[in-house]
């Protein structure tokens, strides 16, 4: 059978795709990439449907073993990636032969890389989706990280012509300060103008709280009129404020409902670069107004459909 | 009143009311059927709560003025007749003291022998008014106040799947092993997150929930662990 034998796993490497809709209503997860971009730019070069599975790697030390033919693309966060020992560059295609070892060394600047094969691995989806989240051990294999051992099967694939993305197509992930543009939403009305000036004028900091359900910052505290609020449904990129004052993000995996006032939501497509960055590193937030929001996603997606 | 507010680029909020009960429930209850009858594939996700449902959609589909005017227009009329209670899904509880973390504590408080708190808890029917914190997690009302006690100051690293639980006027199943902070009264064998059922859960927002008191013996026979 053709696919990657999982020579070493890394610590938290895991099989997503777009995500799991339609279940939010039980308490389901969307779960799914989370830095969008590098995923589906690596679908994109190897002509593959952005919705098909994918690995992330958010650890490195990764290392797998094809048995037979295929084209792989690695985008995302800067590592050392060699195939047969031969260090090779990302946001590319690359041809892949059989017993071909293909490893991801250390991850150097940004936090994910994205390893996309040919039409995807053949893995059967669980409620419409491959996405691991692993409190519901859901998708994945048996719902769970990727083990040594795991075989990732995929159809033999011969000949694609190379692709590699334009030099200045390819995000930094390294700025000294991201920018986050936020949609004032929700309770917004229960944060006073002086709340919010402070909120949009500092520099907020990514503390060690930061996984696929949410990134916890620190920094300038904020307060809002209202203590806690009806549990209610949470957007992707939406920003919980907590009695302590400091911003929450939630992300990818974030529960379905919840009861902390909220200022407003991150775009999301600045969210696929908030999961990139690393502990310590800086973000303000700026302002965006729903119509040119709108218009940034649209022409996001735009990009890949 | 209904009132529909941006929550993100690509979702809404609609909130109905701002106080939780069961009228407001039954009109979220009501909004979402209608919601989930326009089979409209630009709603992504549909998410209702205690008083408030959540709408992402396909914003190559919508924009925000246009989702809105379309929610407006489909919701002009909901009625909040109460749904029939043919959906009432019976619940098997062992109210024992070695799974009923809290029991005697929750004894001691509220004044009631064991027994007597296994009959307040099972004797009533109960409305689902949100589904989340877990998959399948549901949180339903009203636990009698004679039991409704608060959630422990502290939260449990760890409540064992199948755990019946309180917390004030609240009561709920643990779907999964999980940390939580909800009083533990009892343990049931029943599957609320369930991936071989199509639907995931046997329950949803619409449903009632009814507790039965089993012994020991049935609870382990019906497959339960203590």
């Amino acid at each position: 059978m053709s696919g990657f034998e999982v020579i070493n796993s890394g610590i938290f490497t895991l099989l997503q795709d777009r995500g799991r809709f339609g279940f939010t209503h039980l308490g389901v997860a969307n779960s799914g990439v989370m830095d969008e971009y590098a995923a589906f730019m690596a679908q994109k070069l190897l002509h593959n449907d952005i919705d098909i599975n994918i690995l992330v790697m958010a650890f490195g030390n990764v290392i797998f073993k094809s048995t037979s033919r295929t084209m792989i693309s690695v985008c995302g966060a800067q590592c050392e990636f060699f195939i047969n020992d031969i260090s090779k560059d990302i946001w590319q295609t690359h041809s892949i032969n059989a017993g071909d070892i293909i490893k991801i060394g250390k991850i150097l600047k940004g936090q994910r890389v994205y390893l996309a094969v040919k039409d995807g691995f053949y893995v059967k989806k669980e409620f419409g989706s491959n996405s691991t989240t692993i409190k519901e051990e859901m998708g994945g294999l048996n719902g769970k990280q990727i083990k040594k051992n795991d075989f990732l099967p995929y159809k033999k694939y011969d000949t694609l012509l190379a692709q590699r993305l334009k030099k200045e197509h390819v995000p930094k992930y390294d700025q000294d300060i991201l920018t986050l543009r936020v949609i004032l939403s929700y309770q917004e009305d229960s944060f006073s103008a002086l709340e919010k000036e402070k909120f949009f004028n500092s520099v907020y900091t990514v503390t060690s709280d930061f996984n696929r359900m949410a990134c916890k910052l620190k920094g300038e505290k904020i307060t809002s009129t209202l203590d806690g609020i009806i549990s209610e449904g949470i957007s992707f990129g939406s920003i919980q404020i907590p009695k302590d004052g400091q911003p929450i993000i939630l992300l990818k995996e974030r529960q379905t409902i919840g009861g902390y006032p909220k200022i407003g939501s991150v775009l999301s497509i600045d969210c696929f670069k908030l999961a990139q960055r690393k502990i310590n590193s800086k973000i303000r937030f700026e302002k965006i107004d729903i119509i040119e929001a709108q218009k940034k996603l649209k022409d996001f997606y735009g990009t890949f459909f | 009143m209904m009132e529909i507010k941006l929550a993100s680029v690509d979702s809404v909020i609609i909130y109905f009311s701002n106080e939780i009960s069961q009228e407001t429930s039954l009109i979220v209850k009501n909004a979402y059927r209608i919601l989930k009858e326009e089979n409209n594939k630009a709603l992504i996700e549909i998410v209702p709560s205690y008083s408030s449902i959540l709408i992402s959609y396909d914003i190559f589909n919508y924009d925000f003025k246009s989702i809105c005017e379309y929610l407006e227009q489909i919701l002009q009329t909901i009625d909040i007749k109460q749904t029939q209670s043919k959906n009432i899904i019976n619940i098997d509880v062992y109210y024992g003291l070695d799974v009923g973390l809290d029991l005697k504590r929750l004894s001691t408080l509220s004044n009631l022998s064991i027994d007597e708190i296994i009959t307040v808890h099972s004797s009533k029917v109960y409305d689902v008014y949100a589904i989340g914190f877990l998959p399948g997690f549901a949180f339903m009302a009203s636990v009698d106040d004679s039991i409704a006690i608060p959630r422990l100051e502290t939260p449990r690293k760890k409540i064992p799947k199948g755990s019946v639980a309180i917390a004030n006027n609240q009561t709920a199943v643990y779907p999964i092993d999980s940390p939580g902070g909800w009083n533990i009264i009892g343990k049931t064998a029943f599957e609320l997150f369930d991936k071989k059922l199509e639907s995931l859960s046997p329950l949803n927002i619409e449903s009632k929930i009814k507790f039965n008191s089993i012994s020991k013996e049935e609870f382990l026979a019906q497959g339960g662990t203590l």
